[in-house]
């Protein structure tokens, strides 16, 4: 047998073992509930876990390899490409203001919320250290979210120190030091 | 807030808490379950869509560079539709009586060599009924009635009637020589060009045009002959009296 029939039967062999159905039972409300985190919009939130489990089942890589840690971190960037996009919205909006008049009182109170304060800042710092915050806030341990994030464990500790500091400066930088 | 408690790493996670969910959110698996099949199933469905273009578009560059010219290949395709809705049609539309004898025009005359080097003149066939088909080897229509030309040529043959094929292939003897023997042709063909094309006025092809035994066309026919509606046609101008 040849090196690219052995390759197509272990893609084979991985393709029918992977049970979707049985990852999306187990994963489904976990991966919703990052992502439910992150945007505002919970309804939004599940149809983007649905496209992540739709991701799932069109990558055979993703189905060979840790499942798990891929699902995580694809969750995770699909909700802050999610909320960049929904912040590039806000801000063509508030260009645009001036058409639709003052600001409702629920647009102030939302502005003032520290939840839409954590999510601007989170849209303000780099993707991968906003990626890292996230996951470790979720509860995931430093082996999972190395694994997660395709890293050396022993780098996390590091990395994530770095990432809390640039949130910092940044949320500092917006909103004083509260 | 001091700056111990800004050092703090617990201050980023404190203010990452904020990120908390509504307690009464609850991702409803079964529907998103459903969703997710519906998906899968709506872009494997677009995917197949854009397969079946991709081979459409192939199939039609393959033929576009079978075929030696686009308007050949436009010919072809003519050809082959024509074809295909008359052999949809059992019966198909009933033959139109020949012209008038009053009413027919002299046919143009020309001189061009068979496959044999013999030339062919159609005045030499006057006291004749003539049967002068225009056709190509590329042209699908015309390799479906020759069938029919080789039964009128043979069944008719004591009857002073003749066929002459005008064959308006570009690569002239070097493409209709092969076909005559392939098909096993019974008739004379010769070779045509624009000229004659114009002087008869040929648009499309096949054409048929029966020249009676004055010399003057009694018929022309655009499209596919069908045997057995064209046959009474020969027939009618065979019993006419020069």
């Amino acid at each position: 047998m040849s090196a690219s029939d052995e390759a197509l039967a272990e893609v084979k062999a991985a393709q029918t073992e992977f049970d979707l159905g049985a990852v999306f039972r187990s994963q489904y409300a976990r991966i919703a509930r990052i992502i439910g985190r992150v945007v505002r919009d919970s309804a939004r939130a599940e149809e983007l876990a649905v496209e992540v489990f739709l991701k799932l089942s069109r990558s055979p890589r993703a189905q060979r390899e840790n499942t798990e840690a891929w699902l995580y971190r694809v969750a995770v960037r699909t909700g802050l490409d999610e909320l960049r996009r929904s912040a590039r919205r806000s801000r063509y909006e508030h260009l645009v203001s001036f058409v639709r008049g003052t600001p409702t009182p629920e647009e102030i109170l939302a502005a003032n919320q520290e939840q839409e304060r954590v999510r601007r800042v989170l849209c303000l710092i780099s993707p991968r250290q906003a990626e890292l915050l996230l996951l470790r806030s979720q509860g995931l341990t430093y082996d999972e979210v190395a694994a997660a994030l395709k890293r050396n464990p022993a780098s996390i500790g590091t990395l994530l120190s770095r990432a809390q500091d640039s949130f910092r400066k940044e949320y500092i930088k917006l909103y004083g030091p509260r | 807030m001091d700056r111990d408690s800004l050092a703090n790493p617990d201050w980023v996670d404190d203010r990452l808490a904020a990120l908390g969910l509504d307690s009464n959110w609850q991702p409803n698996t079964s529907d998103a379950w459903l969703r997710l099949q519906a998906l899968r199933h709506q872009r494997s469905s677009s995917r197949s869509r854009w397969a079946l273009l991709a081979v459409a578009v192939t199939a039609a560059l393959l033929s576009l560079m079978t075929f030696h010219s686009p308007r050949v290949f436009a010919h072809y395709c003519l050809d082959c539709s024509v074809a295909f809705w008359q052999s949809l049609s059992t019966a198909g539309p009933a033959q139109p009586p020949v012209n008038p004898e009053t009413d027919r025009r002299l046919a143009p005359d020309f001189a061009l060599q068979d496959s044999s080097g013999k030339t062919i003149r159609v005045s030499d066939f006057r006291g004749q009924v003539v049967l002068l088909n225009f056709w190509a080897t590329w042209c699908g229509g015309c390799e479906t009635e020759i069938p029919s030309l080789i039964h009128f040529a043979d069944k008719y043959k004591n009857d002073g009637f003749s066929i002459v094929g005008v064959a308006m292939d570009d690569d002239g003897w070097k493409a209709v020589m092969p076909y005559l023997k392939a098909k096993k042709i019974n008739y004379s063909v010769v070779i045509g060009n624009e000229t004659l094309e114009k002087l008869y006025g040929v648009t499309a092809m096949p054409v048929s045009v029966l020249i009676d035994r004055n010399g003057r066309i009694a018929d022309e026919h655009c499209g596919v002959i069908k045997k057995a509606q064209y046959e009474p046609l020969i027939s009618a101008v065979l019993q006419e009296k020069p």
